[in-house]
């Protein structure tokens, strides 16, 4: 395939998940205005964030590394997407899936939080490496059930290529992994939670304690740039959720639907829960989940 | 030609004309007496020389004009006059160290000491029994009144129990001659023989024996000779120790003939335990010359338990001369040297010993001595052992076996302790005195005759191929030109490892090669940081370049002799690395006590090896044999030390840390990878042949375990040297793992690894030895924001631990790509996991390193630093083109590999172009290359256009809700930055390991201590030890 088609496709691509992740970031925040009683901002309030954050006259750098951390944390943004295919069978949003598999997806999210932990670092700001220990320390623990819960599926459809995984799951909703391999799929919904970092996993950003977190010294443009990954980025999330899990997406229609459903998991327990400690919340992932998702494998190897 | 008998007539008239002699001035007297003892040493060398090399048949001296067995016959043959060489020089040489004190002393002295010499020439020709006896009280009296000389109570307490003790001894000896004599009606030993004792006649051939056997110092029942060591002169002790010893044993080589198999037996035991438990009881001791003489009560006890198993088995006659010959002149020689010394540096404490740091010369031989006694190779102590092991091995006494190990551990141990207190010592203001000529002749010429020794053994018993001395040669070269500028020596250095490495290495696609580029190239580039030092000190180079030969020569070692000869030599250079740094006395007694723990594992190991075709390196021809179990297991272990797998862990963190600073990359990136080589070696003849077991599947485990195991341990170290030495054992878990797959795709990932792990470990260290350089401190918390200062190290830092951690679109990624595949193809899915943890993990120190020292604030302190010196830079810039070059062309590396590993399994990959498909799924490393460029490049475009009005402030320009942090010293987060991991981990983060190890090294000591409460010092309580234990040993044999 030429590849001006395929980098075009591409745009039109990420702007949809862009956007859609955004919208549903602004729903979320509704959500919990109204869990909480309030009345909440519109739905279209990240743009605005992001707009306003963009429009501000001072921008403060402390260095080359910190201007690159955000730079970082969209390319991981944009990577991982990118190395998703998205709608089943669409030419559009299969990306640039060819390059590699479900291995390559999991280390590009490393990519980003890497680049952005160090540009954080940068910053000077105390909160912003505390954030990031804590937020390092907690994903190597919800990272351990849901490479699990990969290591089980893989053994199930005996590829790692997920357009391979997605494939195996078309014909009726009983050929989803919920349905063939539930175990990992609880694994994997359950570290989907401390992925999203909702309450009661929201060790990371925090606000009473560590206002923010590690993005405490970002400004303007650089936070304007990490806003926007939010939106891509939790869509590419989602998206890879649904296609490990949930069958995939033959249309965008279906994926909205799906994601958006996967996303209520997390909103509605983040709705429900107070925050952990972060000893509390290595301990949770590195017990229940962890177990279900080793019987997950032992289950799906060896019966 | 001179008749030998001449030497005793000589060396009897003379001691009693001495006094006569003496009259006429000392002068004279010392002429004549040094004159008798130098004829002595050159009739025998004469002979010698016959028997040796001219093969002149054994010579019969009768007496009184009669044959025997109408008179006493003497008898000397080649080992006559070898042991006899060897005692009259020692006699001789000893002389001259005591030449000071003869001229001061008594006549008497001079008189008692050439009549010992006699007793001793006498023994050992003699071939009457009675005579025997005879020239042991001679030797008894004359060493108790020697002892008696150095005028101090505990010499004069010592020597009485020696004589009382001696007199015992003697006592049953002369019983056993009546017996011997009543049952065979004669005393000739040709005359007698084994079929004259049948049922109670055995008690003569017994309490011959056991007298001759107490002479030997038999643990417990030493407790009397072992005051005298600590408390005579040295220069007699030495032939105490050595000559007396010396002629001892041979009366027993004598006697064995007579003694039945059960004897045998028993005395093996015996002479083992006595090996183990001196040694045991020996690192208790901090008396130099006690040391030594526990030492020397275990060599005997080594050296009769050889005699006594070799003659029970009917071992080939150059197997048991290389064996007990062996561990004779390393004990003689080594023995005599340490004396020697003992009596030059005058300390009776060992912690002490650091004032022979003012004498460099007397330092090195000291050192020569020590490894020389510790039975490392090239010394003859090395060769008797492993030829033993073969024995021990082969006749399936592993008892024996493994009692031999645990007692030359021991025994390292408390030397090589010695030498780190010598070398690391507080040094005090004290000088040593000026060392006298005649003192230093006597260990100059044993040392040369050592070196001989161990070289005639290199070349024509096991026939070596030249390069494996080239290790040697590379310590001997770098001496001999250490007048020259430290600079010049490092570019000679890199030049001699080129050219090593050019003309020794194949260059076919292999294993070998693989490893060639490891270390040999590795080693090139990594010599370059060293150019930096203003100041080497001595031997830095040598011990260097010795061990860069040492990992090649295993590479390309033909024999498992020469494999192992050259694992030894690698050993001991990093040892010495080691203790070259500051703080290094206790991680290099770990290091050492650990290595060759594996060592003797690994020895053991090849004990039980089937013998290999000689044609070719043996990595290549291992295929053909099939590898028994127990070898396989005990080599692994050996192995998993050297690589620093989970329980073998604890040496790491202490070696790294405190080696200097340029020297740990060649240990994290180099050293390190010679275990995984010896792995892959024992896996190749495990693939080739079919296995009874699957080890490999729980070695898989133990790498999974180390791998998760290493990455907690360096997420909580504030030292950063620690945290990467843990980081090390982290990766060599995996690939450990990757190699125990036995798989196409496994290996693939395994080497893969190896290659990424030397390059990303060897630019991290080497950087990070530029910030220690330039910080002064290893504990990361005293950084921090040093990017602005450091940029090129930190970029450095970057790309390795991007490498490491395995995110695309560096290197890193092709590894965990590969290993995951391998992994789950292979069918071990909870390992996979594991690593999913560990690679997760690894995250954290990594930031923890990064965000510590370059991100944050900066210190005060460090405002005015530069960036690392030049020299540290180059090859950081070489290893990151090398990264960044099989990053973005992955073909560099996985073609290649596919090919090496090809030749083990059928490939299970397909590469096509950029894109490599395993079964499971695929990876396009060219592409994601690409596709990363962009997406990074994109937002960088879009910020920098979109942003133009940056202004950039300092990193302390920060602000918390309306307040100012006070100073950046309080503000940079990085002191135990995971605690609430560590909460988190609740009882899993005690530390088991090291308790356990800190167990059993006090329940060693507490051992010691124990046995150590038997020496009261009581003369009656000793002669007690004698006859209980002759009494027990007479019911164990059933007499």
């Amino acid at each position: 395939m030429d590849i001006m088609i395929k980098i075009f496709y591409a745009i039109i691509s990420i702007i949809v998940a862009t956007v859609y992740g955004l919208t549903l970031g602004g729903i979320v925040r509704k959500i919990y205005a109204r869990a909480h009683g309030r009345f909440g901002p519109p739905v279209w309030q990240p743009f605005l964030d992001i707009i306003k954050t963009h429009g501000k006259r001072v921008s403060i750098s402390h260095g080359i590394m910190f201007y690159l951390g955000p730079v970082f944390r969209f390319a991981g943004g944009l990577g991982t997407y990118l190395f998703i295919p998205v709608i089943f069978g669409s030419a559009i949003f299969s990306n640039f899936s060819i390059a590699g598999d479900l291995l390559l997806v999991m280390y590009f999210i490393f990519f980003g939080q890497l680049g952005m932990a160090l540009g954080a670092g940068e910053g000077g700001h105390p909160y912003s490496p505390i954030g990031i220990a804590r937020g390092l320390s907690q994903m190597t623990s919800f990272e351990v059930p849901f490479a699990l819960s990969v290591i089980a599926i893989a053994i199930q459809y005996n590829t790692l290529n997920i357009t391979t995984i997605v494939a195996a799951q078309q014909g009726g909703i009983t050929n989803w992994t919920l349905f063939t391999n539930p175990l990992a799929v609880i694994a994997a919904m359950i570290s989907l939670l401390g992925m999203n970092m909702h309450s009661p996993f929201s060790i990371v950003l925090a606000p009473q304690e560590i206002p923010i977190g590690p993005p405490i010294e970002m400004n303007s443009s650089f936070l304007a740039t990490l806003q926007t990954n939010r939106g891509l980025f939790a869509a590419a999330k989602l998206v890879l959720f649904m296609n490990l899990y949930f069958g995939g997406a033959t249309n965008l229609l279906i994926m909205v639907i799906k994601t958006f459903l996967i996303y209520m998991f997390s909103v509605f327990v983040g709705a429900a829960f107070p925050r952990f400690r972060p000893e509390q919340s290595m301990r949770f992932f590195l017990k229940w989940p962890t177990i279900i998702g080793i019987v997950a494998i032992i289950f799906i190897a060896y019966f | 030609m001179v008749n030998p008998i001449y030497i005793i007539i000589l060396s009897l008239l003379a001691g009693f004309l001495l006094s006569i002699f003496d009259k006429g001035g000392r002068k004279l007297s010392l002429t004549v007496f040094y004159s008798v003892l130098t004829f002595n040493v050159f009739v025998i060398a004469d002979w010698f020389y016959r028997f040796a090399i001219l093969g002149v048949s054994t010579l019969t001296i009768n007496t009184a004009g009669f044959s025997a067995p109408l008179s006493i016959n003497l008898q000397l043959g080649m080992l006559e006059s070898f042991v006899l060489l060897f005692a009259n020089l020692a006699g001789l040489l000893s002389a001259i160290y005591l030449i000071k004190k003869f001229k001061e002393s008594k006549i008497s002295s001079l008189i008692l000491y050439l009549i010992l010499i006699m007793g001793v020439n006498g023994l050992v020709m003699t071939r009457d029994l009675f005579n025997m006896f005879v020239f042991l009280e001679i030797l008894s009296i004359s060493t108790f009144a020697l002892t008696i000389l150095t005028k101090n109570k505990k010499s004069l307490s010592a020597g009485f129990k020696y004589m009382i003790a001696g007199g015992v001894a003697s006592t049953f000896f002369l019983l056993g001659v009546i017996f011997v004599y009543y049952f065979s009606g004669n005393l000739n030993l040709e005359f007698i023989s084994s079929n004259d004792f049948t049922n109670y006649g055995l008690i003569g051939v017994f309490l011959l024996a056991i007298g001759i056997f107490i002479e030997l110092k038999p643990f417990p029942a030493n407790g009397w000779a072992l005051d005298v060591y600590e408390s005579v002169n040295s220069g007699i002790v030495a032939i105490i120790a050595v000559v007396n010893s010396a002629a001892i044993i041979f009366v027993l080589y004598k006697i064995l003939p007579l003694l039945p198999t059960v004897y045998l037996s028993v005395f093996t035991g015996m002479g083992i335990v006595t090996y183990i438990f001196s040694n045991l009881v020996g690192i208790r001791q901090s008396n130099p010359k006690r040391l030594l003489g526990y030492s020397s009560v275990a060599q005997m006890g080594l050296l009769a338990a050889s005699l006594f198993y070799t003659t029970k088995l009917g071992v080939s006659q150059n197997i048991s001369f290389l064996i007990a010959g062996g561990i004779f002149i390393n004990h003689f020689i080594a023995k005599a040297l340490l004396f020697w010394i003992a009596g030059i540096v005058k300390k009776n404490n060992i912690k002490d010993w650091s004032v022979l740091r003012n004498n460099i010369p007397l330092l090195i031989l000291f050192g020569i001595s020590l490894l020389a006694l510790s039975g490392l190779p090239p010394f003859p102590g090395f060769w008797a052992k492993w030829e033993m092991v073969k024995v021990f091995v082969g006749s399936k006494y592993y008892i024996g076996l493994s009692a031999i190990l645990v007692g030359s551990l021991l025994e390292a141990f408390y030397l090589f302790r010695w030498f780190g207190y010598t070398t690391k010592n507080k040094l005090n203001k004290e000088t040593m005195e000026q060392v006298q000529f005649s003192q230093i002749f006597p260990i100059i010429v044993f040392v040369l005759i050592l070196f001989f020794t161990s070289f005639w053994i290199m070349t024509n018993v096991y026939s070596l191929n030249y390069f494996n001395y080239l290790p040697l040669v590379a310590i001997f070269g770098m001496f001999l030109i250490s007048f020259l500028r430290s600079k010049v020596k490092a570019i000679i250095s890199i030049a001699a490892v080129v050219l090593y490495g050019y003309f020794l290495f194949p260059l076919g696609m292999s294993i070998q090669l693989l490893f060639g580029i490891i270390f040999i190239i590795g080693s090139g580039i990594v010599i370059i940081s060293t150019i930096n030092r203003k100041n080497t000190g001595k031997g830095f180079y040598g011990f260097l370049l010795m061990m860069i030969f040492g990992m090649g020569n295993l590479i390309i070692a033909e024999s498992f002799l020469a494999f192992f000869i050259n694992w030894e030599f690698m050993t001991i250079a990093a040892y010495l690395l080691i203790l070259r740094g500051k703080r290094a006395k206790i991680p290099a007694i770990v290091f050492i006590t650990f290595s060759l723990a594996g060592a003797y594992f690994i020895l053991a190991g090849f004990g039980y090896m089937p013998n290999i075709a000689n044609n070719g390196a043996i990595i290549n021809t291992i295929g053909t044999i099939k590898i028994p179990l127990m070898a396989m297991i005990l080599m692994i272990i050996g192995f998993l030390v050297k690589s620093a797998s989970f329980g073998a862990h604890i040496w790491i963190p202490g070696a790294y840390a405190e080696a200097e600073d340029d020297v740990t990359p060649f240990f994290s990136s180099m050293f390190s990878k010679t275990g995984i080589f010896g792995i892959i070696l024992l896996a190749i003849s495990f693939i080739k042949q079919t296995p009874d077991f699957d080890l490999f599947y729980w070695l898989g485990w133990l790498g999974a375990i180390s791998a998760i195991v290493g990455a907690f341990l360096a997420t909580f170290q504030e030292d950063v040297k620690k945290l990467m030495a843990y980081s090390s054992m982290s990766q060599l878990g995996y690939i450990i793992v990757s190699i125990s797959l036995l798989s196409h795709l496994g290996w693939i990932s395994g080497l893969y690894l190896t290659l990424n792990h030397f390059m990303f470990k060897a630019m991290i260290f080497i950087a990070i030895a530029g910030v220690i350089y330039r910080t002064g401190t290893r504990q990361m918390y005293k950084m921090g924001g040093l990017i602005k200062k450091m940029p090129l190290s930190f970029i450095t830092v970057l790309i390795g631990i991007i490498a490491i951690s395995g995110v695309p679109p560096l290197s890193g990624f092709g590894s965990k790509w590969l290993l995951y595949n391998s992994l789950i193809e292979k069918g071990w899915f909870l390992q996979a996991g594991v690593f999913f943890f560990a690679s997760a993990v690894s995250f954290l120190y990594l930031y923890r390193m990064i965000h510590s020292i370059f991100l944050g604030q900066m210190k005060y302190e460090h405002q005015n630093i530069k960036e690392s010196p030049i020299w540290y830079l180059i090859p950081q810039v070489i290893f990151i083109i090398g990264i960044m070059a099989i990053s973005m062309y992955p073909n560099l590396i996985i073609q290649p590999l596919n090919t090496i590993v090809g030749n083990y399994f059928n490939s299970s990959i397909v590469i096509d172009g950029y894109n490599v498909t395993s079964s499971l799924g695929y990876w396009n490393g060219n592409m994601v290359m690409y596709v990363t460029m962009g997406v990074f490049a994109v937002p960088l475009i879009l910020l920098l256009l979109i942003n133009g009005r940056t202004q950039t402030v300092k990193q302390f320009n920060i602000v918390y809700a309306a307040e100012r942090p006070e100073s950046p010293q309080t503000t940079h987060f990085a002191h135990n930055m995971f605690s609430h991991y560590y909460k988190a981990l609740g009882g899993l983060t005690k530390p088991r390991i090291q308790s356990f190890w800190n167990y059993v090294s006090e329940g060693t000591n507490s051992l010691a201590g124990l046995f150590r409460q038997i020496y009261s010092g009581n003369g009656q309580t000793y002669i007690l030890h004698i006859i209980l234990y002759i009494v027990a040993i007479y019911f164990i044999m059933g007499v």
